[in-house]
């Protein structure tokens, strides 16, 4: 009953336990949040730490985050390195092939704003909110585990508010 | 083969073909012609002394008021290196193909055409590949190069 206790704006206890009452925007948004399966989309650097963050040391899984090779299968794409001018299109196809509700989480300076590549560079995409719709940016170059961890708890209070209605 | 060896039979051999550049500290570093390349290539590359099977890299420069191209060679039977060096204008820029001598020259002689626009004569698969595929911008390699998003790094003091 630990959980239920924090949340009883959204549930109905009922005597004795066993059964709650809740709205299903609380049932859906809230099982969605916790478990965010995002795409492997790692094209430079910042794949090495988006790499330790999905192993055993920092252990990505406990927030319910599992890696999907595939674009049919995951809710959230981690673009983590730089987008090339070359790759833009890319990246919108998958972005398109992901079942909707989808996030996007631009990590690292290339992502956010084209980074160290901003001046003199021909091939480098000034931004991935030029091509995609980014719910998250996280900057740093690369970001560490940690601020990778607060981008996607982020998201999650995102998804949470969410509402069912709003799904299209 | 020292340096100096290398020097001497190479300018023995080539003659006037070559001529011994300041710039190579390591290895002989020689400005050739253009129309000379292609003989020169396959000779070094047959030479029984020489061996020279591997073309390291194909370099491209712009240095603001002509275009050099420099050939890396190296042969790793006989533990050799040495450079060609071309220079030539910007109009009408144009290089014979050595994908005849060294196959691998065929993807560097593609990027070298893509970003700096330098013709290649002979070359059987002049299309683009490192650029986007609708690029329309031109040789962004290029000194005078720009584009709309395109920002130099300001002069910092």
């Amino acid at each position: 009953m630990g959980i239920i206790k924090k949340v009883p704006v959204y549930a109905e206890k009922f005597p004795g336990g066993g059964i709650i009452t809740t709205s299903l925007n609380y049932i859906f948004s809230q099982s969605q949040a916790s478990s965010l399966w995002y795409l492997l989309f790692g094209t430079a650097c910042c794949a090495i730490e988006l790499m330790a963050t999905g192993a055993s040391r920092y252990d990505f899984d406990r927030f319910g985050m599992i890696f999907r090779a595939s674009p049919r299968q995951s809710d959230l794409i981690i673009a983590a390195g730089t987008i090339t001018k070359k790759m833009a299109p890319r990246l919108k196809l998958l972005h398109d092939q992901m079942a909707e509700p989808r996030y996007v989480i631009a990590m690292g300076g290339c992502t956010v704003g084209g980074g160290p590549f901003y001046y003199d560079s021909y091939a480098v995409e000034k931004g991935i909110d030029h091509i995609v719709p980014v719910d998250v940016y996280i900057p740093g170059c690369p970001p560490r585990p940690e601020s990778l961890f607060e981008g996607c708890l982020k998201l999650q209070e995102k998804v949470k508010l969410q509402k069912i209605q709003d799904w299209s | 083969m020292t340096f100096e060896e290398l020097t001497t039979y190479l300018t023995e051999k080539f003659g006037d073909k070559l001529e011994l550049l300041e710039t190579g500290k390591f290895e002989p570093f020689f400005l050739i012609k253009k129309e000379n390349l292609v003989e020169i290539c396959e000779a070094v590359k047959t030479d029984d002394k020489l061996l020279i099977d591997f073309l390291c890299n194909i370099g491209a420069i712009d240095t603001g008021e002509k275009f050099e191209i420099v050939y890396n060679l190296a042969s790793i039977k006989k533990n050799i290196r040495f450079d060609l060096k071309l220079v030539m204008e910007y109009e009408g820029a144009e290089v014979d193909s050595v994908q005849e001598v060294w196959p691998c020259s065929n993807w560097y002689e593609r990027e070298m055409w893509e970003l700096y626009g330098i013709n290649i004569k002979n070359h059987d698969n002049l299309t683009r590949f490192l650029l986007p595929d609708e690029w329309d911008q031109g040789h962004p390699m290029l000194k005078n190069w720009d584009a709309p998003d395109f920002k130099r790094m300001p002069e910092v003091e």
